[in-house]
C-alpha cells in the first residue's frame, strides 16, 4: 500500500535541468540558435516535453527538406531512447552527466537501428500503457488493469503528461494495492540495467517461502547470484539494501509501475 | 522480549533505511532540482520574453514597413516626384506630337509653296490674258469710236441729204424753178436794155472809165477787153494754195481765201499789199469769197460744206450755215441774193432768207 506520501512526493518532484543544443552540422544559418534550457521531470519521457525544443530549433534548420523530419536526441554520441523515462536515462549515463545535462538535438540522419520511431505522443502513450499492463500482469495477473475503465487509463496518462501528482496517484494507488496484504504482489516488476541498452528481468516474489519480506539485497542476490557486492542506482539515489521489496515497488516505481534499477 | 527487541530493531532498521532514502531523495532534489529550477525558470521566462519581443519586433518591422510604404505612396515629396515624372512623360509625349505636327506643317508649307507657285503661274497667265483682253478692249473701244465716228458721219450725211431734200423742197416752193428762171432772165433782159441805154449815154459822155464794177460789167457785157501782162503787186497771202480772190465794191480792198482755212483782207495801195485782217472760222479750205453790194459783208464758202458771213469793219463771224453739199462757188448778186453753186446744183437764196434761216 503506497501510503508514504512524503517519499512519493519527493520522487515526483524530481526534475533535472537539461541544456538542448542543435547539432552544429544541421545549422543552416551563420549564427546558430541559442541553447534551450529546460527543467524536465525525471518520471516523464522526452517526447512529452520537447515540443518547445522542436519549435525553438525548427526555424534554424534547412527549411525545405528537414522540417518534417522526426526529431531525435543524442548524448555523447549516443542516441537517447525515448521510451526510457528521463530519470532512467540520467541514471544510466550518470557517470558522464554533469548538470545541466547537455543533449544535442538532431533532425537529420535518424538512427534507424538504435531508436524506435516516435511520430507523436500517442505512441508514447501506447508504450506507457503497455508497460503498466505488463507490470500489472506481474503484480496482479493483470486483473486490476483489466478491471479499469478507459477513463482511468486516460487519467493515468494525462496525470503524467501534465505533471499532476494527485490526478495520477488517485488511479495509480489502485495498481499499487496488493491483493493480499501479507503476501504483497505476486511478483515484483523491475528492470535491472546492466548497461545502457541491456536490462535483466526476473520473476521475483516480495516474500520468501517462509513468508518473510524480501529486501533489495535478496533481489540482487537472486538476479546476480555470482556477484555479492552489487549496488543499484535509481531516482538518482542509492536505496539501502535493507529496503523491503514490496515497499520499494510501491514507492520507488516509475509511473510505468516498474522499478528501474541501474547497476553501478 | 527478543521479539519486541527484534521488532524495535527492525522498526529502527526500517526507519533507518527509510530515513536514509528520504534524505537521499531530498539531497538529490536539492542538488539536482531546486538549485536549477529558479535559474531555468528564469531562463525560460527570459526566453519567452525574447521570443515575444522578437515577435513584437517582427510585427513592428512589418507595420513599419507597411507604414513606410504607405508613407512612400502618400508623402507629398515622393508624390510630387511621381507627379513630376508623370508630367515629364506627358511633356515628352506632347513634344513628340509637336514634332509630328511640325513635320506635318513643314509638309503643308511645302505643299502650300508648290500651290503658291502654281497660283503665281496661273496669275501670270491670267495677267497675260488680262493684258490681251485689255488690248482687245482698247481695240474694241477704238472700233467703237470709229463706228461712232462713222455713225456721226453717216448722221451728217443723213442731215445733208435731209437739207438737200429740204432745199429741193424749198426750191420747189418758188412755184417752179423754170418759172423762176424765166422771171430772172426776163429781169436780166430788162436790165440789159436799160444798161444799153446807159451805155449809149456813157458813150456820149466820153468820160474816163472808172474801174468800178458796173463799168467792168459793162465792159464784160459790151466792150472788148485786154489781158493784163504786167504784175503790179506780188505778195504771199496764205500758207498754201489761194483758192479765191475778190475786190471790195467800195474800197481798194482785196479778200482772199486759201487752203489754210482763212479769209484775209488786204489793202492794196501804192504797189504794196497791207494785211487788214484775218477772218477765221472755217474748218476747211475756203473755196470762194464775195462782198455784198455795200462792201460791209463778206461771204465765204468752205470745203466743210458751210458758207459763212463776216462783217468787214470788225472781222467778226456773223452767220455760219452748214449746207448739205460741197460748195465750190457762191456770189452776192446785185440785189444781194446769194448764189450757191455745187457741181450739180445752182441755188439762189435771198439774203434775208439766209439770215432769217439762221436767226
Amino acid at each position: 500500500m503506497a501510503n508514504d506520501r512524503e517519499v512519493l512526493r519527493e520522487i515526483w518532484d524530481g526534475k533535472i535541468p537539461v541544456c538542448f543544443t542543435l547539432d552544429s552540422e544541421e545549422i543552416c544559418e551563420l549564427q546558430g540558435p541559442d541553447p534551450f534550457y529546460l527543467m524536465v521531470p525525471r518520471l516523464s519521457y522526452f517526447p512529452l516535453c520537447t515540443d518547445k525544443i522542436r519549435k525553438h530549433f525548427i526555424r534554424h534548420i534547412q527549411s525545405d527538406s528537414k522540417q518534417e523530419h522526426e526529431m531525435w536526441l543524442e548524448f555523447n554520441g549516443i542516441p537517447l531512447k525515448w521510451h526510457y523515462p528521463i530519470g532512467v536515462l540520467l541514471d544510466i549515463y550518470s557517470n558522464d552527466v554533469e548538470l545541466p545535462w547537455n543533449i544535442v538535438v538532431h533532425f537529420d540522419r535518424f538512427p534507424e537501428n538504435v531508436l524506435m520511431h516516435c511520430q507523436n505522443k500517442e505512441v508514447v502513450e501506447a508504450y506507457f500503457l503497455s508497460c503498466i499492463k505488463e507490470a500489472d500482469v506481474l503484480k496482479h495477473r493483470g486483473q486490476v488493469v483489466s478491471s479499469m475503465q478507459k477513463k482511468d487509463h486516460n487519467q493515468l496518462w494525462s496525470g503524467l503528461l501534465n505533471d499532476k501528482f494527485d490526478q495520477f496517484w488517485s488511479v495509480n494507488r489502485k495498481l499499487m494495492e496488493a491483493s493480499n496484504i501479507e503476501e504483497g504482489f505476486k511478483y515484483i516488476p523491475f528492470r535491472c540495467y546492466t548497461s545502457e541498452d541491456k536490462y535483466v528481468q526476473k520473476l521475483v516474489k516480495p516474500i520468501n517461502e517462509e513468508g518473510q519480506r524480501k529486501t533489495l539485497r535478496h533481489l540482487l542476490n537472486e538476479v546476480f547470484p555470482d556477484n555479492e557486492n552489487v549496488t543499484v542506482f535509481t531516482h538518482g539515489i542509492t536505496p539501502p539494501l535493507e529496503t523491503p521489496l514490496q515497499w520499494m515497488s510501491e514507492h520507488l516505481s516509475y509511473p510505468d509501475n516498474f522499478l528501474h534499477l541501474i547497476m553501478t | 522480549m527478543a521479539a519486541s527487541e527484534s521488532g524495535v530493531s527492525s522498526l529502527s532498521r526500517e526507519n533507518n533505511w527509510r530515513k536514509n532514502l528520504i534524505l537521499q531523495l531530498q539531497e538529490r532534489n536539492k542538488r539536482q532540482t531546486y538549485c536549477f529550477a529558479d535559474l531555468i525558470s528564469l531562463h525560460n521566462r527570459l526566453f519567452e520574453n525574447v521570443n515575444t519581443l522578437r515577435g513584437e519586433n517582427i510585427q513592428l518591422t512589418i507595420s513599419n514597413e507597411t507604414l513606410r510604404r504607405e508613407a512612400a505612396s502618400g508623402t507629398p515629396g515622393l508624390s510630387v516626384n511621381a507627379d513630376l515624372e508623370a508630367r515629364l512623360l506627358k511633356q515628352a509625349e506632347e513634344l513628340a506630337t509637336l514634332h509630328r505636327r511640325k513635320g506635318e506643317h513643314t509638309q503643308q508649307i511645302v505643299d502650300i509653296n508648290n500651290k503658291l507657285q502654281e497660283m503665281m503661274k496661273e496669275l501670270q497667265a491670267k495677267e497675260i490674258s488680262l493684258a490681251e483682253s485689255v488690248e482687245l478692249n482698247a481695240n474694241l473701244r477704238l472700233e467703237i469710236s470709229k463706228c461712232l465716228n462713222r455713225e456721226r458721219e453717216l448722221e451728217g450725211v443723213n442731215q445733208m441729204l435731209k437739207d438737200e431734200h429740204q432745199a429741193l423742197q424749198l426750191a420747189e416752193s418758188f412755184s417752179s424753178p423754170t418759172a423762176f428762171l424765166m422771171h430772172t432772165i426776163l429781169k436780166f433782159g430788162k436790165r440789159q436794155a436799160k444798161m444799153q441805154k446807159e451805155l449809149e449815154d456813157a458813150a456820149r459822155d466820153t468820160r474816163p472809165i472808172s474801174p468800178d464794177r458796173s463799168s467792168l460789167k459793162e465792159g464784160i457785157s459790151g466792150l472788148p477787153t485786154a489781158v493784163p501782162t504786167k504784175v503790179s503787186v506780188t505778195f504771199t497771202a496764205h500758207d498754201g494754195e489761194v483758192y479765191a480772190v475778190k475786190w471790195s465794191p467800195v474800197e481798194r480792198m482785196l479778200a482772199t481765201g486759201g487752203a489754210d482755212r482763212k479769209v484775209k483782207l488786204w489793202n492794196i495801195s501804192k504797189g504794196a499789199a497791207e494785211n487788214k485782217g484775218i477772218l477765221v472760222g472755217s474748218n476747211a479750205g475756203v473755196m470762194c469769197v464775195d462782198f455784198d453790194s455795200t462792201g460791209t459783208l463778206i461771204l465765204g464758202a468752205s470745203n466743210d460744206y458751210a458758207s459763212r458771213v463776216w462783217t468787214v469793219s470788225d472781222f467778226r463771224l456773223k452767220v455760219s450755215r452748214k449746207a448739205c453739199m460741197q460748195l465750190i462757188f457762191l456770189e452776192f448778186t446785185t440785189n444781194d441774193v446769194i448764189l450757191l453753186c455745187n457741181t450739180v446744183l445752182l441755188i439762189l437764196l435771198p439774203k434775208y432768207n439766209l439770215f432769217e434761216f439762221e436767226y
